[in-house]
């Protein structure tokens, strides 16, 4: 029991520093469907596993190579403090089936809005990505 | 001025959905950094990482452990391999172009909503 949590754990981490996410759309759905939490429960246990700064080594990988706008990310994180509030306040009292649904959409949501913006990237050279320095 | 006001707004949006739905919020940041503020992926994946680095989820646990809802053991054990896996991740993502990057991660995402989705159907 022990090993498989800590192997999602591995699994989970791999993707964060592949992708920069924080891990909690992979964790939540492995604690759902292997650990058989609740998703109020995964979702609760998820945001927790989180408060430690566990993309840190990402985070230094990413800086050997500049590809890191702190400016940026110190402003989102204090929006995040109160958006993250937010969004506890509103999905405890939902029932647990709705709150699965709602995040399952919002994942697909999430994906095509992503892959249409690669496709786009293949036609024209890119000129999206000039803007993006710090 | 503009930028600092977009950076903050963008918080705010990933931070609703990190407190909703138990994710970090990268995944909602990365998009927005990508789509808004016209960051290349590998950018938006790096600074995502830095607005995670704080505990910006803390008020959104607290909200959760007093419904109960915090498995304390479980997300103690997750920890170090989130830790050694990022480090691992990030150095595969150094060898990989943006373009595939961002398929992969769509691709990823979509398989995990339909999990989510038709799963729970199946289990009742």
């Amino acid at each position: 029991m022990a090993i498989v949590v800590l192997l999602i754990g591995l699994c989970a981490g791999i993707l964060v520093g592949l992708l920069g996410i924080g891990g909690g759309v992979v964790l939540v759905p492995a604690l759902v469907h292997l650990l058989h939490l609740d998703q109020h429960a995964a979702q609760g246990t998820s945001l927790f596993v989180l408060l430690p700064p566990i993309g840190l080594g990402a985070l230094l990988e990413y800086r050997k190579k500049g590809a890191v706008d702190f400016h940026a990310g110190i402003y989102c994180a204090a929006g995040m403090l109160l958006g993250g509030y937010l969004g506890g306040r509103i999905a405890v009292p939902m029932s647990s089936f709705l709150l699965t649904q709602f995040f399952g959409v919002f994942l697909m949501l999430s994906a095509l809005l992503l892959w249409s913006k690669a496709s786009k990237q293949a036609t024209p050279p890119q000129a999206s990505s000039a803007e993006g320095g710090a | 001025m503009e930028r600092t006001a977009g950076f903050l707004f963008a918080g705010i949006v990933g931070g609703i959905a990190s407190g909703l739905f138990g994710i970090g919020g990268g995944i909602v940041l990365i998009p927005i950094f990508g789509l808004l503020l016209g960051f290349d992926q590998h950018r938006a994946q790096g600074t995502s990482l830095v607005a995670l680095i704080p505990p910006t989820g803390l008020l959104a646990v607290l909200a959760y452990a007093k419904a109960g809802y915090v498995h304390w053991l479980t997300g103690a054990l997750l920890i170090p391999g989130l830790f050694l896996g990022g480090i691992l991740g990030a150095k595969i993502a150094r060898r990989i172009e943006p373009r595939r990057m961002r398929q992969a991660f769509a691709a990823l995402l979509f398989l995990l909503g339909a999990w989510q989705v038709f799963g729970n159907w199946n289990h009742g």
